[in-house]
């Protein structure tokens, strides 16, 4: 761990719709405790609950971590499912590969990805067929 | 971390605790949402933020902690008083008490003007979606909106969730509207100034009066005074019966009569609603919508009370029979709109609806500095070594609420590891050397 840094955990279960969306939760929680603006606390929030819904929805066994450091927020979400075997696609607005049974849940508008990317800093996706994924989404930090 | 929301409440303490009564069990210290009561010397004491919801007058259960129900008004000059009660008031007397029949009995106590709510309520419903419709397609739009009625809500936001302060539409609450009507009326008819009338409000919690003294989104309010429907509630009984009086004080249909219960303001909105009741849940809706969720919603009403305000802390009857005696008002009355959308239209396009304080609403464009985030950062890490060292019991028993929150009060000095009943155990566990 950086010196200044302060990481956290916390694990999220594919297909378990009660909880989920928790983890996004007490992230934004922690975000609030130490005092970051709630402009750039709302940002992490909403890439934290679609990266954690698409875990959820699509994914396998997952983690969400959340380095904290004074000038930068990293937060990672990866998990072990079948994986996006073409990413470009998965970026574009409205595609989605999500179930009916999602959609009659509120979920599956193909909007998740292209909103994370438009909220966070910077975006980096590793994943391919079979892979699972890796989302590493970075914020800056900007203070007087 | 809050800073900002403790500046706001100046000490008065509408919630108070009789130390002579507590015995310093764990009850309110759990109950609070704010977290902010601890036992000090074996007494509760009302240390943090209070918002006055009253969770830690439901629980304690030998009646040490109370609400201040009613404040000093020369009740001598009743002549000069306009009464505005809670719209809950019409569901305290049974079934047979109708609206009118209560405005009549308060006008027998010797109070000069008798002003109803529940119409004014049903026109502030349709500028509620006039609002909505006005705002709601606008980039960033802060969907949903949520009602500015509660002001338990209304302080719980302004505490623990800033960023919603925004979905506060800039508008002011019926009972306000009541009381500045009222005022400025009589004052015009009778050649007066509007500071000779005074507006008592009966209400169903104490948080009005702390809304009357200082509310974020209201520079100046027309309420002067408030009783809980409790204190007035024997005297106002004997004066209802056999009234013969022909006067009708009361205006309103069914939707403007439903107020009083949970979802009983958004049913005169026709827009996409959601009603909220109880802390908890509005807690945690609160947190979804800080999150970013439910932008499909136009408007939650939500209500720190459970069902409502007919479960508000001053209340003499049942909440759920209080929700009966409601519902056959509203059978009653009928869900026909009393009010005319074109006479509100040009009240709305006049400004009559719109609080003085336009500005609190605007999130404050806060820069933090480098600082504070490192000093933070170092304060959560020291907060968490020190729960390390906790048993995780939750048990109270230090003080605190919780574990969590006990560890926060030794990283800022003010509880000792050494009020933890489980240290000596805990010392030796993990091999602590004094
Ligand atoms: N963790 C994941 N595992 C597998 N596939 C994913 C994952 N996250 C996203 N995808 C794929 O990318 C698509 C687009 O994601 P997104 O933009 O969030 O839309 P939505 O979740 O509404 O389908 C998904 O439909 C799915 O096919
Ligand atoms: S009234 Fe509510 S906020 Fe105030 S001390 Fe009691 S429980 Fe806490
Ligand atoms: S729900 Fe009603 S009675 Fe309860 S605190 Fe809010 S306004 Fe008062
Ligand atoms: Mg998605």
């Amino acid at each position: 761990m950086k010196p200044g840094g302060l990481l956290k955990k916390y694990s999220i279960k594919p297909r378990d719709f009660v909880k989920a969306g928790e983890g996004s939760i007490r992230i934004q929680k922690f975000l609030k405790f130490i005092g970051f603006d709630a402009g750039l606390i709302r940002r992490i929030s909403i890439c934290a609950y679609e990266a954690e819904m698409n875990v959820v929805m699509h994914g396998g066994d997952g983690e969400m971590s959340m380095l904290v450091d004074p000038k930068e927020i990293v937060l990672e979400v990866a998990d072990d499912g079948p994986g996006i075997p073409d990413i470009g696609l998965a970026l574009q607005e409205g595609y989605s590969t999500a179930s009916p049974e999602h959609r009659e849940m509120g979920f599956g508008a193909g909007m998740g990805l292209p909103n994370i990317k438009k909220n966070a800093d910077s975006l980096d996706i590793h994943s391919g067929n079979g892979q699972g994924v890796h989302l590493t989404m970075c914020f800056e930090v900007k203070t007087r | 971390m809050m800073a900002g929301a403790a500046q706001h409440r100046e000490p008065v303490r509408y919630v108070q605790i009789d130390e002579s009564l507590c015995n310093g069990c764990v009850l309110c210290i759990k109950a609070c949402p704010t977290k902010a009561i601890r036992i000090r010397e074996g007494k509760a004491r009302i240390e943090g933020v209070c918002i006055d919801c009253c969770e830690c007058v439901r629980v304690c259960p030998r009646r040490a902690i109370q609400a201040i129900t009613s404040e000093s008004l020369d009740l001598a000059e009743k002549d000069h008083i306009i009464v505005s009660p809670s719209t809950v008031l019409y569901s305290q007397f049974g079934e047979d008490v109708l609206p009118n029949d209560v405005l009549l009995g308060l006008k027998r106590m010797g109070f000069g003007y008798i002003h109803d709510q529940s119409y004014t309520s049903e026109i502030f419903n349709l500028a509620v979606e006039l609002y909505i419709k006005e705002n709601r397609e606008k980039p960033d739009a802060p969907l949903p909106f949520i009602s500015p009625v509660c002001p338990v809500v209304v302080s719980l936001i302004a505490y623990r969730f800033q960023s919603l302060l925004k979905h506060i539409p800039p508008l002011i609450t019926p009972r306000e509207i009541v009381a500045r009507e009222g005022k400025t009326r009589l004052a015009a008819r009778h050649g007066l100034d509007a500071e000779t009338f005074k507006v008592l409000h009966i209400t169903p919690c104490p948080s009005k009066m702390i809304c009357m003294k200082e509310s974020i989104l209201q520079e100046h309010s027309y309420l002067d005074a408030a009783i809980g429907i409790n204190t007035i509630y024997g005297e106002l009984k004997r004066n209802i019966h056999d009234v013969e009086d022909d006067i009708v004080l009361h205006h309103s249909g069914g939707i403007g009569l439903s107020w009083g219960m949970s979802g009983g303001e958004i049913s005169g909105v026709e827009l996409n609603c959601l009603a909220v009741s109880g802390l908890e849940e509005t807690i945690r809706y609160l947190e979804k919508i800080e999150i970013g969720l439910l932008g499909d919603i136009d408007y939650v009403e939500f209500r720190a009370c459970t069902e409502g305000c007919l479960g508000g802390p001053f209340t003499v009857m049942d909440k759920y029979q209080g929700k009966r005696n409601l519902q056959k008002l509203v059978r009653m009355f009928g869900v026909e709109k009393q009010v005319k959308y074109g006479y509100v239209k040009k009240l709305y396009d006049k400004g009559w609806f719109f609080t003085d304080k336009k500005e609190s609403h605007e999130e404050a464009i806060t820069q933090i500095s480098a600082v504070d985030i490192a000093r933070g950062i170092e304060r959560l890490k020291r907060i968490e070594e020190t729960l390390k060292l906790l048993p995780r019991k939750e048990c109270g028993a230090c003080g605190s609420p919780d574990c969590t929150t006990f560890a926060e009060d030794v990283t800022d000095g003010k509880a000792s590891l050494e009020s933890c009943v489980f240290w000596k155990d805990q010392k030796r566990k993990l091999n602590i050397r004094p």
